[in-house]
């Protein structure tokens, strides 16, 4: 098969620093139109990834292909069809916004009609019609982000590698930038994007990969992950009375586990889906406790970060 | 209503809309072509042609050509006072101008480009532009039309006071023809030498060394440009053949040397799995022709069978391959798949253009190949002056030892270069399996071991004061240098002529040694591109490709390649 639906593909790939193993024999892939979430704490081997996919460095064994061309023997093919946005942005003295933009369009061989269409679109997209003739050193970080990723997709590519693009954006430029990617991978765009923040990830991506000191450690959607580590959701239930009693009762079940009594609330730990969830509510209201609070705590991405990289690897 | 003679108002504003409109649509279409023409140009030279108008650097710069223009335009009339009325002083005046354009020309520019790129790759703005689409030759040539536009702008400030000169009388339009002809050819040379110069590394510390060769570099030519015009400012032109033969001489080396800095510069900046080499020993291929050309014109027309041209034939030539060959050997002997996609595969391309393909083996077989082509052109040289009677062996000033003297030089010389390049190699493979070995390491290491060649046997001979005024002895038989002073010496002692037949073996000896690791290299197969990479070239290029080529033949019988991976 020659295109498939895979457009980002990793094959056991290394990438080693004389001593140091930034990355190590890390494999995954993404489907097109997907928000693939990289997460992992500094030095996890994040960057070092997404510059082998950006054509950016060299693997030291292992295979990294973009829409199905190799990024070592391809990179022609893969620079034409792949957007990357570096968590730094550095700019040109003297030069305005729509200079810019201007600039990587022809850098990107757009030419006449298309090349203004482009520009058009992207700085209608990223909001920035308004700061055409602005300056790029007076643009603010939440500005020079959108810039960035304006720059990024000018060529229209079908993958996008985003490398912390929310980094040192305020709340409201964190929902735009979240808002776009979403656009985008709406649009049939794949989007590989690294973060810090988890809670940004966990709304916007379709699936994630934890990876710490070089070696992926999980992939899949947060519930499939949850689901392979054998995590449980946090279930808390209030009773009228007898709470005590309902702590036994459900101490005794083998789907349950860590029964705390809080007041006259009962915390616990639930091995289950939503369906034996509410299987468990209706039994303890047959077994006679008078329940007036019945709740789960949905597992966070944070949970699930915290989960796959506690003392795995150390 | 009618006006003064006698035309309609509505008539005469309807002409004059219709001649506006004209008008307008001639500058639309002049616009639109302009905007095309803007589209064909270099992105890099259109951004950095942006940024220089409103840059600051550039606005000083040229503020202060003018001003140092207006500034000698005043001093100059001064000094000569009122005789600028009467006499022919244009030709002072001119070399002060000169002197305020060559300062930009030959320091400014150049390293404008230098920074240019250096910063670029320093500030991290490089890694954008280098996953663009465009190609390391564009980069390059953007930015070296970006030097020249600069170039060009000083050039234009600078001339209304050149045409003053003129109308001042004491200099002809040649003299500032040429004049300005090498002070600009000088800029360019020296802005693509700069560009190379910045892509060789990116490490703080060598980048601030390069930076201040450069500085030091761009004014010591400045300075020799400028003594050198000096004297040509000062002398009437004489506009006979030997004029035009040493400009077109000079030319084609300032051209071919500039193509290969040129592509030095691209290929620095090539990905790493692209091919980085045949480009520049095509160029090196090229250029070698032209200076056989140039050489052949001088034996059989200018200077017929004068012997001491084949000398200088089989010097520069021997000294030019010398260094490329130090280069070509120490490239790495893996070629990637992607390289090797492009390898000749019928039998005769594979026996003719296999030593243009990339690696080290390979490298080292062009240089010998060029060397016993330069040696077989020069014996060739000497039969067919003997055929057609005008070998000139001696002459005034010509001694009759160059008979003996030129073919031992020729056996000698290509003798050491063969060894120390074959041992370069082997300790540039060695190294690369241990170390990433920079470009430029190849040529240091060459370096060295021409020092230590050379250098040790001498140290030694002078340690003992016993040797003074022996002269030649085979404890300098490594040694290039003195070996190849005794030979063209002509007065060679029997150690010379052992070692013209001792050195060859050698040299033989050290190929042989090489050759098992060349025959890897040349063994490979081209393989085949993979299906995906044959969809999206036959999508560009909008038709069916070839079908894929028969089966790779190589005079081994090599089975044919299999795809780097597979594609299903």
């Amino acid at each position: 098969m020659i295109a498939s639906d895979t457009t980002i593909e990793l094959r056991h790939l290394h990438r080693y620093f004389g001593e140091t193993r930034a990355v190590h024999d890390v494999s995954f892939s993404v489907r097109r139109g997907q928000v693939f979430g990289f997460i992992g704490p500094n030095g996890a081997g994040k960057t070092t990834s997404m510059r082998i996919l950006a054509t950016l460095d060299l693997p030291t064994a292992g295979e990294a292909l973009v829409d199905g061309f190799s990024v070592l023997e391809d990179p022609d093919h893969v620079r034409r069809r792949l957007g990357f946005m570096p968590d730094y942005f550095r700019t040109y003295a003297n030069v305005d916004v729509r200079e810019y933009l201007d600039f990587f369009a022809r850098a990107y061989g757009l030419m006449g009609a298309e090349r203004q269409r482009a520009l058009r679109r992207v700085m209608s997209f990223t909001k920035l019609d308004e700061l055409a003739s602005k300056p790029i050193d007076g643009l603010s970080k939440g500005m020079k982000q959108r810039l960035c990723l304006g720059r990024s997709m000018i060529h229209d590519p079908t993958v996008l590698i985003l490398d912390e693009p929310a980094a040192g954006l305020d709340p409201r430029a964190r929902i735009q930038l979240r808002e776009m990617i979403r656009a985008l991978a709406d649009d049939g765009k794949t989007v590989l994007v690294s973060s810090h923040i988890l809670t940004e990830l966990a709304e916007m991506c379709d699936t994630v990969g934890i990876i710490e000191q070089g070696q992926l450690l999980a992939v899949g959607s947060v519930s499939d992950i949850q689901a392979r580590s054998q995590l449980r959701a946090e279930v808390h239930v209030e009773v009228l009375e007898g709470a005590d009693g309902l702590a036994n009762w459900l101490a005794q079940r083998n789907d349950v586990d860590k029964v705390r009594l809080n007041g006259a609330r009962v915390v616990f730990e639930h091995d289950g889906d939503r369906d034996s969830e509410a299987r468990l509510l209706q039994e303890m209201v047959t077994a006679g406790f008078r329940v007036v609070a019945f709740g789960s705590r949905a597992l966070s991405l944070e949970d699930v970060f915290l989960h796959v990289t506690q003392g795995r690897i150390q | 209503m009618t006006t003064a003679d006698g035309t309609s108002l509505d008539k005469a504003a309807g002409v004059d809309v219709a001649q506006t409109t004209s008008r307008r649509s001639r500058l639309d279409d002049l616009e639109r072509w302009l905007e095309r023409v803007g589209d064909r140009l270099n992105p890099i030279l259109v951004k950095e042609t942006r940024q220089a108008l409103k840059s600051k650097q550039f606005t000083l710069t040229f503020l202060l050509l003018l001003l140092c223009g207006w500034g000698w335009t005043f001093v100059g009339a001064s000094m000569v006072g009122p005789g600028i009325f009467y006499g022919a002083h244009g030709r002072e005046l001119f070399f002060g101008y000169f002197v305020v354009l060559a300062f930009p020309l030959c320091v400014v520019v150049p390293y404008g480009a230098y920074r240019s790129l250096a910063a670029e790759r320093e500030d991290g703005t490089y890694e954008l532009l280098s996953i663009t689409t465009l190609s390391p030759w564009q980069i390059v040539s953007g930015k070296l039309g970006s030097a020249v536009v600069q170039m060009i702008i000083y050039f234009s400030a600078i001339s209304p006071c050149l045409a003053f000169t003129y109308m001042l009388r004491g200099i002809d339009v040649p003299t500032i023809f040429f004049a300005l002809v090498y002070a600009f050819l000088t800029s360019a040379g020296l802005s693509a030498l700069a560009l190379l110069l910045a892509t060789f590394t990116q490490e703080k510390v060598w980048q601030v060394l390069l930076t201040v060769f450069v500085i030091l570099g761009t004014l010591l030519v400045f300075w020799i440009l400028i003594i050198v015009m000096l004297n040509f400012v000062n002398s009437t032109i004489d506009f006979r053949r030997w004029f035009w033969l040493g400009n077109a001489m000079g030319l084609t080396a300032y051209a071919s040397y500039f193509v290969l800095v040129f592509l030095a510069a691209a290929s620095q900046l090539t990905f790493s799995s692209g091919n980085r080499s045949t480009a520049l020993r095509i160029a090196m291929s090229v250029q070698f022709l032209l200076f056989t050309a140039w050489m052949a014109w001088f034996w059989f027309y200018e200077e017929p069978g004068q012997w001491p041209l084949i000398f200088v034939y089989l010097f520069i030539g021997g000294v030019n391959w010398y260094v490329m060959g130090a280069f070509l050997t120490g490239e790495s002997s893996q070629l990637s798949p992607r390289v090797r996609r492009r390898l000749p595969q019928s039998t005769l391309g594979r026996i003719l253009l296999s030593w243009f393909a990339p690696g080290s083996g390979t490298g080292y077989m062009f240089v010998i190949g060029n060397y016993l082509t330069m040696l077989l052109l020069a014996l060739f040289a000497v039969v067919a002056a003997r055929l057609l009677q005008i070998e000139q062996p001696t002459g005034p000033g010509v001694p009759r030892r160059l008979i003996t003297a030129l073919p031992l030089f020729a056996i000698l010389s290509a003798s050491y270069a063969i060894i120390y390049l074959g041992l370069e190699r082997v300790i540039v493979a060695w190294l690369r399996r241990r170390f990433q070995v920079s470009p430029l390491a190849p040529l240091l290491i060459q370096t060295l071991i021409l020092a230590a060649a050379c250098g040790i046997p001498y140290t030694i001979y002078g340690l003992s004061p016993a040797n003074y005024g022996n002269g030649y002895s085979m404890l300098q038989a490594t040694n290039a240098v003195w070996t190849l002073v005794d030979a063209v010496d002509g007065r060679s002692g029997p150690e010379v002529q052992f070692l013209a037949v001792v050195l060859p073996l050698v040299a033989l000896l050290t190929v042989v040694l090489n050759l098992p690791s060349i025959a890897r290299e040349v063994r490979l197969g081209r393989l085949l591109a993979p299906p995906r990479v044959r969809q999206e070239e036959e999508d560009l290029a909008g038709k069916p490709l070839a079908p894929l080529a028969p089966v790779p033949t190589n005079p081994w019988g090599d089975v044919p390649a299999e795809p780097p991976f597979d594609e299903s």
